[in-house]
């Protein structure tokens, strides 16, 4: 049972959300049913919750009940539904089995973002409470982090000198020359990466062998705020990139292999005396301008690439992997014609990060993506993303598929050749 | 293992990609009694930065962190 200051709370928390595209996504769907099979969970389980104006509904009613005239005066019409615990139930039920992929919403004829609505879902469990443990924890984590980062600067240093002999086996370095600048202020380019080794060691050969005036980030990039629905959390994350940026006085931002932590920065961070570009963009230019030159014998296999949605479709870098991948290999693969359609690795949204709790979903509602894989023949299946990496790897053990998955930084890092 | 320290259990999170070794770790120590102590075992830099501000989040403690070539070894006493 709800009482009444709670729901109060958590409605003026929708209606913090009902921006002027919100609204129009909660009063234009006519369900026609083009969503239907656009979403892969729904492809892959078959069952009607899972079709993307479904979850929307379950928002569109609460909408309905409390925010339009004839849903106070007369609910029993249109559908308008209490803000209950049940409904709240529902509404983990929606926002958790969606990844925020938004492939309904490139086959919608009114381009509803049922990402956006089940932002909505997500910030009402964050104010009940009810959103998952783990990604909250590791959201606070990322901001103590930010807090308190000068008691652990000189321990991550530390770290760090252990992988400068890894760096250094894929590109060697010059006399003077520092195979892991951290901290160099009026550096160019400020390269923001993941906790683990691999986001580091290749990314830091492949700077080094394009003469870049980089340096490494203290923070991590991914963004568990996002992830949660939490706006205020997922501020705090981004501004201590955001600081470290503006005190080292860098020209770019440059944002691993990660998906969403890109999509973010690129797009919540306002105006910002720095661009801000994926590392996959970065590596493309590199190509471009010559300063790194790839040995395709170095990849031995046909390679097809999974576009992660959020630097993709949902942040338009589509183009440069392919131009990258030209320079790997001569048996490039392609998923579908059209990459804005492409399948979702069925990991976004936080299930990635929520662990083993989430792996019998994860699997069993991406069968889609592994049928589309599998069609290709390809041996090597290179992708962008950590999440997308971690949940493809998953799928590949879990249905046996036999490829090999990538990063692509890491194909480029080991293709560098040295002349 | 610590010379000094009385570990309770062991977690090998060598390799695991983001966020894992700290979703494990979180989950983890669950499975000791309050006041006992776990061995983090992690190649990652960043869980240099990672543990200690989880520690500070979840009110757990880390006792001592080792490093060698290879492996990042913390030593985290549950108090939570």
């Amino acid at each position: 049972m709800m009482d009444e200051k709670t729901r109060d709370d958590l409605l003026k928390l929708f209606e913090s959300k009902l921006n002027e595209a919100m609204r129009l996504y909660l009063e234009t769907c006519t369900r026609c049913g083009v969503c239907t099979e656009a979403c892969h969970v729904h492809a892959s389980m078959g069952q009607v919750k899972y079709i993307a104006a479904y979850r929307a509904e379950i928002v569109r009613r609460l909408y309905k009940k409390y925010f339009k005239g004839r849903g106070k005066i007369w609910p029993s019409v249109g559908e308008a539904r209490e803000l209950s615990a049940m409904a709240l139930d529902e509404l983990y039920e929606a926002a958790y089995s969606c990844t925020g992929c938004r492939r309904c919403m490139v086959y919608c004829p009114f381009g509803i973002d049922t990402q956006m609505l089940m932002s909505i879902a997500k910030l009402l469990l964050v104010g009940a409470e009810m959103e998952p443990e783990i990604l909250t924890l590791l959201a606070d984590t990322s901001i103590e982090k930010g807090k308190s980062i000068d008691l652990f600067k000189e321990s991550f240093m530390q770290g760090l000198k252990r992988l400068e002999d890894e760096v250094v086996s894929k590109w060697k370095l010059e006399a003077g020359e520092t195979a892991i600048p951290v901290d160099v202020e009026g550096a160019d380019l400020l390269y923001v990466a993941l906790a683990g080794a691999h986001s580091i060691i290749p990314a830091a050969a492949i700077f080094n062998a394009a003469k870049e005036n980089w340096t490494l980030s203290f923070f991590e990039a991914v963004n568990f705020g996002a992830f949660v629905g939490d706006p205020t959390k997922t501020k705090l994350i981004l501004d201590r990139i955001v600081s470290e940026a503006k005190r080292l006085k860098v020209k770019e931002v440059c944002i691993c292999e990660c998906g969403t932590a890109y999509r973010v920065m690129k797009q919540l961070t306002g105006k910002q005396p720095f661009k801000v570009s994926s590392i996959t963009e970065v590596h493309a230019r590199y190509i471009r301008e010559g300063r790194i030159k790839l040995d395709k014998t170095m990849v031995d296999g046909a390679v097809t690439y999974h576009d992660p949605c959020q630097i993709a479709r949902n942040a338009g870098v589509i183009d440069e992997p392919r131009y990258i991948l030209q320079h790997l290999t001569d048996d490039y693969r392609e998923l579908t014609d059209e990459p804005r359609y492409n399948w979702c690795c069925g990991g976004g949204g936080g299930l990635v990060a929520m662990g083993e709790d989430t792996l019998d979903f994860r699997m069993k509602s991406a069968s889609v993506k592994v049928d589309q894989v599998n069609a290709t023949g390809a041996t090597i299946l290179a992708t962008a993303c950590e999440n997308c990496h971690a949940q493809l790897s998953n799928l590949n053990d879990h249905y046996k598929m036999g490829v090999d998955v990538r990063f692509l930084s890491s194909m480029i890092a080991d293709a560098l050749i040295q002349s | 293992m610590s010379d000094d320290i009385k570990v309770d259990k062991v977690f090998d999170l060598k390799g695991l990609p983001c966020p894992m070794p700290v979703v494990k770790v979180s989950k983890g120590i669950k499975e000791v009694e309050i006041g006992q102590v776990i061995e983090a075992q992690s190649t990652d830099p960043g869980s240099l930065t990672d543990f200690p501000a989880w520690a500070r989040t979840s009110g757990n403690e880390i006792l001592k962190t080792e490093q060698d070539d290879d492996v990042i070894k913390f030593y985290i006493k549950r108090n939570a």
